[in-house]
């Protein structure tokens, strides 16, 4: 299996691109929706004034500024929810983790999930939800074009290559997440409290899930760090925070072994800069040379 | 106007908020990828913070009466699906009612008048604990309430003696909670709020604050009942528009210490991240105020400890989940996308007993929709908490899930 050069796919600079200085709302579509009113606009830590309990996923993942703007036709209505995140990383990690299984809407522009309910978007640092308030399918054509409108506005940027990190033979397609911190480790495994990985909202580690030679699910999750000693440090901190539900059953000097509340195995191995952790394994994997 | 309520007592804020308010200045360019709006978190240590302290010794310290939970069915949950109960995105009330009537039924082995008699007294004042965060999709349907209502009154109680509740007054009405609707019922919200303003559409707060700079809805709760936590609330407007308090106690209801004696309680069928937002925590986190400062340091053992203080422990007979339509991931925020037709309502005494089975159900089907689902057991200990406190049943081998 070729070896990811992991660290070299993490480390990379960031371009504020800035979707809201060319992301343009239109004022009328077509059909003759039209705009109710000004948009409403969260910036930063006011994202909680928006959605109390939900914003810290997206200040994890990198969050700039919220748009929303409201749509009417008649007595119905659709929302426009732009959150201009960081980077197109930061837009890619959040919309991994909010597409569900994707299934993609014809003639949207982007990668895209959604039904007739709700649209979850992603293009360069934009993640966009388009909302139908009435939940009937006569609304979706509208809310293609509403998409449309808006996403001709916003440019692709670059590429998003962090993910070709993640060694594709035996992947599950769709599986793929991007973790930057405890919120969105925490919907995958409970390692340990806290930023246990010590990612401290700044390195992207790559997961996703693979199926073994017996088509068991495992997942694996990649991190890679600035150098040795960060990740040896963090190696360590793994082996005295472990959450107290996985007990370690064997430990050399880069890797140990755990089972979790259900008896499955895990995996921590450090080499060099990364770590690579394993989970929910159903067979211990050999113990020699750890 | 139907609204995708942002603004709910069960949305969960897991980190400190104040915490995300420093925002730094840094652009984070380098090597790594910078993250300006998460330098409070690149502070935390590792090592998780101490428990805060509760009052909750000082709920258990008051004797119980015979309705205190778990009630007369401990760890008893009956579950009624019907495929006929919605058609064509609609419940159909006819159904539903014959659920209502099957499911109460299956619980109480009684029918009709002699199981409300089980439950309530004709002079009985009820409030049912509604859910109506998702207005149209995720919301404690109407026709299920309509239902629990005419029971009541077969059952003998009046009409103006029911009151249809919630934390927020302005959801209750956007979700068809109103006299309109519901002629001769009450219909309360414990507390106002101003959207606009939290909204940051205007800046005219004098919708809910007082001069004095206290919030208008400060007289809806009982100042002599509270849930203290060691844990301070941030001191901004935005804050207390939507929390109305914001020291370390979070006041009861004045409707639930005072006026109500018996409540049912009607909350939805979805997903909070691992964990879920049904029975417990549409009273552990609605009948209170000043919320969302626990989120982070105690999250669910809020649902176990709130419901210990007498006012929900001794007054709570009944609890209806409302599972014609869930929501299976995405949750605490509606995501319609994740939302489905279960055709299910679930009954129950014992609200942690029903939690656990729902949380069970819904994980089957987060797995089922091939979403990433952590098992790990902190997202049910709370319902664990509540069984050593006396307040549920929810060990495997006495678990009662009855499919009627």
């Amino acid at each position: 299996m070729k070896k990811p050069t992991l660290l070299g796919i993490l480390v990379c600079l960031v371009s504020s691109l800035g979707v809201s200085q060319t992301a343009v709302f239109p004022e009328r579509l077509a059909s003759g929706w039209a705009k109710e009113g000004r948009p409403s606009e969260f910036q930063g830590g006011n994202l909680f004034n928006y959605i109390d309990g939900g914003a810290e996923i997206f200040l994890e993942f990198g969050f700039d500024r919220l748009l929303v703007q409201d749509y009417k036709k008649g007595n119905s209505e659709i929302v426009l929810e732009l959150f201009e995140m960081e980077s197109p990383e930061s837009a890619l990690g959040i919309y991994l983790m909010k597409c569900g299984t994707e299934t993609p809407v014809e003639g949207v522009p982007a990668r895209n999930s959604g039904d007739k309910t709700q649209f979850t978007i992603v293009k360069g640092p934009a993640f966009i939800h388009i909302n139908n308030l009435d939940a009937g399918a006569s609304l979706l054509p509208a809310m293609v074009e509403l998409a449309r409108s808006v996403l001709d506005t916003i440019p692709q940027g670059r590429p998003v290559k962090l993910l070709e990190g993640l060694p594709s033979e035996s992947r599950i397609t769709g599986s793929e997440r991007l973790i930057r911190g405890p919120y969105a480790l925490q919907s995958i495994f409970t390692l340990g409290e806290g930023d246990i990985l010590g990612l401290e909202g700044k390195i992207f580690a790559l997961a996703a899930d693979y199926r073994d030679q017996e088509g068991e699910p495992s997942a694996r999750i990649l991190a890679g760090y600035p150098d040795e000693a960060r990740a040896a440090a963090v190696f360590q901190n793994l082996v005295t925070r472990l959450d107290p539900y996985l007990k370690i059953i064997e430990k050399r000097d880069r890797k140990f072994i755990f089972t979790d509340f259900r008896g499955r195995i895990g995996t921590v191995e450090r080499n060099g800069a990364r770590l690579e952790i394993r989970l929910n394994l159903a067979v211990r994997p050999s113990v020699s040379p750890l | 106007m139907r609204r995708r309520s942002r603004f709910s007592p069960d949305l969960p804020g897991r980190l400190d908020r104040r915490d995300f308010l420093k925002i730094g200045g840094a652009t984070g360019l380098g090597l790594w990828l910078g993250n300006r709006s998460l330098s409070a978190l690149a502070q935390q240590p590792s090592a998780p913070p101490p428990r805060p302290k509760t009052n909750i010794e000082d709920a258990l310290r008051v004797p119980r009466t015979k309705y205190s939970l778990p009630g007369f069915f401990p760890g008893r949950v009956v579950e009624v699906q019907d495929a006929a109960a919605v058609q064509d995105d609609k419940p159909v009330s006819r159904v539903v009612y014959r659920m209502v009537e099957k499911g109460l039924g299956g619980l109480t082995k009684k029918s009709g008048k002699d199981s409300c008699g089980l439950f309530f007294s004709r002079d009985d004042v009820v409030g049912i604990k509604v859910n109506p965060v998702g207005p149209g999709t995720i919301s404690t349907h109407l026709d299920v309430v309509d239902a629990l209502i005419d029971w009541l009154v077969a059952g003998g109680l009046i009409r103006k003696n029911i009151i249809i509740w919630d934390r927020f007054d302005f959801m209750l009405r956007d979700a068809g909670f109103t006299p309109e609707r519901y002629p001769g019922v009450g219909i309360e919200g414990l507390q106002t709020m101003d959207e606009a303003a939290a909204m940051g559409k205007t800046q005219d707060n004098s919708h809910w604050l007082k001069p004095d700079g206290t919030h208008v809805s400060v007289g809806n709760f009982d100042l002599e009942a509270y849930y203290w936590a060691d844990v301070e609330a941030p001191k901004d407007n935005a804050y207390l528009n939507q929390h109305v308090f914001n020291g370390k106690n979070s006041y009861f209801g004045s409707l639930l210490t005072k006026r109500l004696t018996k409540i049912i309680n009607v909350p939805v069928f979805k997903n909070t991240g691992n964990g879920i937002s049904m029975a417990t925590k549409n009273l552990g986190y609605g009948a209170v105020c000043n919320t969302n400062r626990l989120h982070a340091p105690l999250f669910f053992d809020v649902n176990t400890e709130v419901m210990a203080f007498p006012a929900i422990r001794d007054k709570l007979v009944l609890n209806v989940t409302d599972a014609l339509r869930g929501q299976y991931d995405g949750g605490p925020e509606y995501e319609a996308k994740f939302a489905y037709w279960l055709n299910t309502l679930y009954f129950a005494t014992d609200p942690f007993a029903l939690d656990m089975v729902c949380h069970q159900a819904i994980v089957a089907k987060r797995k089922a929709m091939g979403v990433k689902v952590n098992e790990h057991p902190k997202f049910t200990e709370y319902l664990r908490y509540a069984e050593r406190l006396g307040l549920g049943v929810v060990a495997p081998d006495k678990l009662q899930h009855i499919r009627a």
